[in-house]
């Protein structure tokens, strides 16, 4: 479309400048170029000029200019985290842009000196867990919110989506009483019961809204042709989202890796930090080495980075909540 | 509509030698509404279908046709009354338990499975053995006309084909009962005749007793062994065809059946020269002997009541034959639009002596017609053609 654009313009362009229009000759001596009055000839020059701005807007340069300037802004910071990641923590204080002597030294540094491997299972195993229990508590209350009346159904769902209003850090302080007076601090567990809680909410809404996509009819239709009612669930409506389910779990798992407030709160050791966690330790209180924070904060990225490369189809689904087909 | 009552009545007793597939008694289904308003879709229905019949409800939209359909479904409960299939009373039934299969209006295939799996599928979850899966599904396919489809998935099928996959679910488990919920409506005109057709030679094919819900007329004439036409949530009639359309039991099937629909004129019963005449605004038309009868001595006392005249059985008595229009069954009207189809013409016009914004009405006359517009014509009635309905219950008198 914006290809064809440009090319409109400049014939109406040279037409105009020209200064007549084909059309005024063929209608015999019109005096004025649209035969309306020379008033209404001026709003259409106006016209035409506001017209050249835009579609000199919407050209395929400026459009490809503005898409490269997103592309660097987002692209920029993590070449740049790359490359810090490969000097060493006392090179990065000389500013080159290329590290003049590349090492994976800091990568060793961070994952075994300092053990940040052990964060590196930690997160492995809460956002696994994690996605699990909120898949298999949100897919059914989604579906029961999708096809359900009952009594205050739409004042329960929307209490449900009111937990996910509060600042995070506005339930910091109680979460973390509770955690110490259930034993759970520096435990996986805590954290697996934050990332529930945090995600939930969304999921049950994610999981409703592709609920909804898929008609009602198909239930009943599977109920006639012969399933109970959890049949027609297995069998037929969940089969039938499950590009959506994928779109959720893949969402979940990206949000429980990443996340930080709630796992730093209860987290004072390896025994339970999570990568996002774990990278801050190389804040220390005189330093930074910013080399190992880097290779810790690369190794966080490759897992997000590999799933959003290989299911970015579902996770564009999942943040529209639309299914096709 | 106390007569709706009594045309059930006659109609269980009409052949008391066919066996009933399906018997709904005193069915009543109440909704409530957003707002707590309780409304009954469906109001104390009483019906029976027999073996092997396709019967057709009709109605309008909301006249609680589809609604009575999926309680028959098992899909809503009703709140009263019962449902009797093959003399199993299936009311509290699950619809899996019902031995039905229905037809619905976005043919709801299975989108992950393909043809062959949305075939099988009611036959797999009934763990039918997998030879006879098989081979109800490669029958099925060939009565459809399908095989070449059954690889593909529905997102890849037309409209037409995904109704031909809808059907042939419905078939392969050789239900005790079909079910159709506007099954045509989403697809294209000439698609949808093509269909009706087809679907009725499906039905003298496999024979099987059906319900068939629609909105469409010409569905229900086309389709049904018989037609019950609905309106909020009550039975109007229940009769063949024909019948509906030549003895409709109300002014409201009357002008529910039939396209163009029947015209209606409020009209007086007088007397000239000591015979009954029905007097209209404009006209003027002899009262015909039967209706004399039905309605009872003395005729000719000013008794109000509702006309009804079909398009079709007007004529344009300036292109008629001589002697084809009856004597003094005839007036003028001015004609105001003419719509030339091909084989006949459609008029729309207003009885000459009528006042100016009279309200129109439609004859559909022959193509030899030499109406034109703003010209008045004489048009000849078909007397015996005449409805008389009764202006408060709308009742049709003649029947």
């Amino acid at each position: 479309m914006s290809g064809e654009r440009p090319a409109t313009a400049s014939d109406g362009g040279t037409a105009t400048a020209s200064g007549t229009r084909p059309v005024a000759e063929a209608d015999g001596g019109t005096a004025t170029e649209s035969g309306l009055g020379a008033g209404f000839d001026a709003g259409l020059a106006s016209y035409r000029r506001r017209q050249r701005v835009w579609d000199a807007l919407e050209s395929p340069y400026v459009v490809h200019l503005v898409l490269f300037l997103a592309v660097f802004f987002i692209v920029a910071p993590l070449v740049w985290e790359l490359l810090t990641s490969l000097k060493t923590n006392a090179a990065v204080y000389n500013l080159t842009y290329l590290p003049r002597d590349p090492t994976l030294a800091s990568y060793y540094d961070a994952l075994i000196d300092r053990g940040f491997w052990r964060a590196v299972v930690n997160s492995v195993i809460i956002a696994s867990v994690s996605t699990a229990v909120v898949m298999a508590l949100g897919t059914p209350a989604g579906y029961v919110f999708s096809r359900y009346r009952f009594p205050y159904d739409n004042a329960v769902f929307t209490f449900v989506l009111f937990t996910r209003l509060f600042p995070p850090i506005g339930l910091v302080v109680p979460y973390y009483r509770i955690m110490s007076e259930g034993g759970l601090l520096n435990t996986r567990l805590g954290i697996v019961v934050a990332n529930v809680y945090l995600w939930l909410p969304l999921v049950v809404y994610v999981m409703r809204n592709f609920f909804i996509t898929i008609p009602k009819e198909l239930d009943e239709a599977a109920r006639i042709d012969g399933c109970t009612k959890l049949q027609a669930f297995r069998h037929v409506v969940f089969p039938a989202v499950l590009p959506g389910f994928a779109a959720g779990t893949i969402l979940t798992f990206l949000y429980s890796w990443r996340e930080f407030l709630f796992a730093f709160t209860v987290s004072t050791n390896l025994s339970s930090m999570t990568i996002p966690v774990a990278t801050f330790l190389f804040v220390g209180d005189t330093s930074i080495q910013w080399a190992s924070m880097a290779a810790a904060a690369v190794v966080a990225t490759i897992p997000s980075a590999f799933v959003v490369f290989f299911f970015q189809r579902y996770i564009v689904v999942g943040l529209t909540g639309g299914l096709k087909g | 509509m106390s007569d709706s009552a009594s045309t059930q009545a006659t109609d269980r007793g009409d052949d008391p030698e066919r066996a009933v597939s399906l018997r709904i008694e005193e069915l009543i289904k109440v909704f409530e509404e957003a707002d707590g308003t309780p409304v009954r879709a469906v109001d104390d229905v009483t019906l029976d279908v027999y073996d092997g019949e396709f019967l057709v409800l009709v109605g309008p939209s909301g006249c609680g046709k589809t609604t009575l359909l999926r309680t028959i479904a098992g899909l809503e409960p009703p709140t009263e009354g019962a449902i009797i299939i093959n003399g199993r009373d299936v009311s509290g039934l699950e619809p899996r338990e019902r031995d039905v299969a229905m037809v619905f209006q976005n043919y709801a295939l299975y989108p992950h499975k393909t043809v062959r799996e949305n075939l099988a599928f009611p036959l797999e979850i009934r763990k039918y053995p997998r030879d006879e899966i098989e081979r109800r599904v490669a029958d099925t396919a060939d009565l459809l006309d399908i095989p070449e489809l059954l690889d593909r998935r529905p997102g890849d099928l037309s409209g037409g084909q995904q109704q031909r996959v809808a059907l042939g679910r419905a078939i392969v488990r050789d239900p005790e009962l079909f079910l159709f919920d506007e099954p045509l409506s989403n697809l294209d005109a000439k698609l949808r005749v093509q269909m009706r057709t087809e679907l009725n030679k499906l039905h003298t094919r496999v024979g099987k007793t059906s319900v068939y819900v629609t909105h469409d007329q010409a569905e229900a004439m086309t389709l049904g062994d018989r037609v019950a036409v609905m309106r909020d949530g009550r039975l109007q009639q229940v009769a063949p065809p024909q019948e509906v359309f030549e003895r409709p039991a109300t002014r409201f099937v009357a002008g529910f059946i039939g396209e163009p629909p029947m015209n209606f004129f409020d009209v007086r019963i007088d007397e000239r020269d000591g015979r009954p005449v029905i007097v209209a605004e404009g006209f003027e038309l002899p009262l015909p002997d039967v209706a004399r009868r039905a309605l009872g001595e003395p005729s000719g006392d000013g008794r109000e009541l509702v006309l009804g005249i079909r398009p079709e059985h007007f004529v344009d008595a300036g292109a008629a034959e001589a002697g084809a229009v009856p004597e003094g069954a005839t007036f003028e009207a001015l004609t105001r639009v003419v719509e030339p189809m091909g084989s006949y013409k459609d008029l729309a016009l207003v009885p000459h002596g009528a006042a100016e914004d009279a309200a129109e009405f439609t004859a559909r006359v022959s193509n030899e017609s030499t109406a034109m517009e703003g010209e008045p014509i004489v048009l000849g009635v078909e007397l015996s053609k005449l409805h008389l309905f009764d202006p408060e219950t709308g009742a049709n008198l003649l029947v």
